[in-house]
């Protein structure tokens, strides 16, 4: 088990965006979240990654539990030292890639293993370059971001995330911001990293994308876990009459 | 951060108390208005607990020198300065210039015209000047009480009416023409303006104007506390001496009464008789060298 | 008085001059960046007084402030201000100033993304990497052009000093003006600031292309 997320709740002043929210990833996993847009898909996200804080829930990464539900009901989290040494499980991509525009792409790459984790930085080097090469970028190791299409762009968000070895890789929509005919390679890269066996979960709108690549598919309405199992099943044979209704909507 | 906060409580205060006192002092200069000064020096006065209220401030019975005040026309402009000069003498005699010198306490005593002497043969008859003419008459417009350029925009001081008087006298129009006195040569030159009359300074530049008649005699003096222990010119070897930039009491300073400068501590050069007062008043100098009119007006408030 | 002789006696007045300018900027680029931190306090007292602070020094103007720092505790608490001149002005200068610095400061923090904040953090840098290595970078480009216009004001502003009756470069110029009845002077000061403003201009410029590599 990767990541175990029970009973999240996370109301944003008053109205409940996450309402009794539970996650299980394994090692391996690829799990696709679809859903429209205000469903609670991306705050659970963040909730994840504690870019926000749940009101009430557990989360647990490999063994350490880094959220619980205290006495009042409430979510403690671990002290800070010991929350930070928790989120080195995982990484994030976001859907606007937020690189850091004054670096270049290696230094992109390789600045958070150098500087965060303190690694040697002629290793780091290497193993950036062998991952900007898999991305099909180590030619534009020196441009910078703003030099990058959109989708070069999110491709190097992709590397800087996998360059500190996560266990998991949440990604928020990672091709929502891209113009259509730059999505597909952002798109094979993460089919990539899914036959390598990365463990990652998907924040997705590409239907026939998390069809193809998750090995289990949440649909996510109205901060509720509608429905969810292997995408033949949620995509061919859907039981809930809104996940029927969403998938028509889609393909219309 | 209690240090910060109480450092940037009394920048408040500060900032608050000077905005009154400040506002004071310019309203002093702009009008020149004695009244007002006192009033402004009272309210001062409440917010200085520091000062010594039986402190006044004094002129010494010693003098730096006397200087003329004259009308400057451009070199070489002989005829206008003649004719200038010609039509302030008749205003002497026909009782003009005294009338006008008795609106102007501070001055009055300076003016030195008087109707002995002058050949009314030799003057310009009243209305003998060209109609079509108008005479540009440049100045400061903040040397009250000579000229001013009052808050309204209109002009006034003893040599503004003087010179409105000259032109009614032989029927030229009068233009007003108030500059910044560091750009009154510039002005001149430039032709924006006939002379400059306003409080002028014979003295040191005989040879840079075409000067008219000189209608005002001021003495340039020290100005000290009655508890400095200041008694004359001498005294003031080793001390701080403060001085408004461009003033004659500075050129003289720098000129005539260079030697007596050099005994100073130091010559402290002012942008404005105001601040040198305050400096004077809180102790961090020990005198001021200012020409006694602008002087007495100074201290009418205090003492 | 000949061209260079005006020159010499300018000179001093000069080194005055760039005196003051060096000392402002030496305190008040660092003094912004507290009284913007003040600014951007999550208290609500500090950021009311700091607030209160840039309302007071922006709105009121230079002139009268240095006024206040110099007779303020004179009038205010009677103590002696025998040869607290030059501090009263360095002081009057750096506080006003670092409260147009904090302004720009305070802008070009709020031009920088939530993003850039969220990446950082979960890429698990600490506070004060993510303050200097992320963030600050980015923000001097972004303010550089807002900081060369205050730095320009500054060479021109220091002509106020006079107003203590501190002899800078401008007030000599007046002062021999009138007594040369010359216009040089004013010319030799047109130059003089033309000259340190352009290399103002200049050396920013460079600094501003030096950062040029991304947008």
């Amino acid at each position: 088990m990767i990541l175990q997320m029970n009973g999240i709740q996370k109301s944003f002043g008053g109205l409940e965006v996450l309402k009794d929210i539970s996650l299980h990833v394994d090692a391996g996993e690829v799990v696709s979240i679809i859903g429209p847009s205000g469903s609670g898909k991306s705050t659970l996200l963040r909730c994840a990654t504690f870019l926000e804080k749940v009101d009430a829930g557990e989360i647990t990464y490999m063994d350490t539990t880094a959220v619980r539900t205290g006495g009042d009901g409430h979510a403690v989290y671990l002290p800070h030292k010991e929350l930070n040494s928790v989120k080195r499980y995982f990484g994030l991509v976001f859907q606007q890639f937020n690189l850091f525009p004054h670096y270049s792409v290696l230094k992109n790459v390789m600045d958070a293993p150098v500087h965060v984790q303190k690694r040697n930085k002629e290793e780091v080097r290497e193993e950036a370059m062998a991952i900007l090469k898999k991305m099909d970028l180590d030619t534009r190791a020196d441009a910078y971001p703003c030099q990058l299409s959109g989708g070069q762009q999110q491709r190097v968000a992709i590397a800087r995330a996998l360059a500190l070895k996560p266990a998991i890789l949440f990604f928020d929509e990672p091709t929502s911001a891209l113009d259509p005919e730059l999505t597909g390679e952002v798109l094979k890269v993460i089919r990539q990293l899914a036959e390598e066996k990365m463990t990652m979960v998907v924040v997705t709108h590409e239907m026939p994308f998390a069809r193809a690549v998750s090995n289990r598919v949440l649909f996510m309405d109205k901060g509720v876990v509608v429905e969810q199992g292997h995408p033949e099943d949620v995509f061919g044979d859907p039981q809930q009459e809104r996940t029927r209704q969403f998938l028509r909507n889609y393909q219309r | 951060m209690k240090k910060k906060l109480a450092l940037m409580l009394t920048a408040v205060l500060a900032v608050s108390a000077l905005a009154g006192c400040g506002g004071g002092s310019s309203a002093s200069q702009d009008t020149g208005a004695a009244e007002e000064t006192a009033e402004a020096e009272e309210t001062e006065e409440a917010e200085e607990p520091a000062e010594d209220a039986g402190v006044t401030y004094q002129f010494l019975d010693e003098t730096l020198g006397v200087e003329s005040y004259a009308i400057g026309f451009r070199l070489g402009d002989e005829e206008l300065a003649q004719t200038v000069s010609g039509a302030v003498q008749a205003l002497v005699l026909n009782g003009t210039y005294d009338a006008i010198g008795e609106k102007y306490p501070d001055i009055k005593d300076y003016l030195c015209l008087s109707a002995d002497g002058i050949d009314e043969a030799s003057l310009p008859a009243e209305g003998s000047g060209d109609s079509s003419f108008t005479f540009k008459h440049g100045f400061d417009l903040d040397y009250p009480p000579y000229s001013y350029l009052q808050d309204d925009g209109s002009v006034g001081g003893f040599d503004v009416e003087l010179a409105q008087a000259v032109c009614e006298y032989m029927g030229w129009g009068y233009e007003a023409v108030p500059f910044n006195w560091d750009a009154k040569d510039m002005e001149l030159n430039a032709g924006s303006c006939d002379c400059i009359w306003s409080g002028f300074t014979k003295e040191g530049r005989e040879d840079a104007y075409t000067w008219g008649i000189t209608y005002s005699n001021n003495t340039q003096g020290i100005l000290v506390a009655s508890d400095s222990g200041i008694q004359s010119l001498d005294d003031l070897a080793g001390k701080i001496v403060g001085v408004q930039t461009a003033t004659s009491a500075y050129d003289m300073l720098e000129d005539s009464q260079a030697d007596l400068a050099a005994t100073f501590a130091e010559l402290k050069v002012y942008e404005t008789y105001t601040i040198a007062y305050n400096d004077l008043k809180a102790g961090a100098i020990d005198a001021i060298a200012i020409d006694m009119t602008a002087g007495s007006f100074l201290i009418a408030g205090d003492n | 008085m000949s061209l260079s002789t005006m020159l010499a006696s300018m000179g001093e007045g000069m080194l005055r001059t760039c005196l003051i300018f060096f000392l402002t900027l030496l305190f008040s680029l660092p003094l912004g960046m507290v009284i913007m931190f003040m600014r951007r306090s999550r208290i609500l007292l500090i950021r009311g007084i700091a607030h209160i602070l840039i309302a007071v020094l922006r709105g009121t103007p230079l002139m009268l402030q240095l006024l206040m720092w110099y007779f303020g505790p004179f009038y205010l608490f009677g103590w002696s201000i025998r040869g607290y001149r030059f501090t009263a002005i360095i002081l009057g200068f750096s506080i006003n100033y670092a409260a147009y610095f904090a302004e720009i400061y305070r802008g070009g923090f709020e031009s920088i993304s939530k993003g850039q904040y969220e990446a950082a953090e979960i890429l698990g840098y600490s506070r004060v990497q993510t303050f200097f290595k992320i963030i600050l970078p980015q923000v001097i480009k972004t303010i550089l052009p807002s900081v060369t216009n205050e730095i320009i004001t500054l060479v021109k502003d220091t002509s106020l000093a006079f107003t203590l009756a501190y002899n800078e470069m401008f007030s000599l110029a007046k002062q021999i003006a009138a007594s040369q009845t010359s216009f040089m002077p004013f010319i030799i000061a047109g130059v003089f600031y033309f000259v340190a403003n352009y290399a103002v201009a200049f050396g920013m410029e460079r600094v501003e292309k030096a950062l040029d590599y991304y947008h």
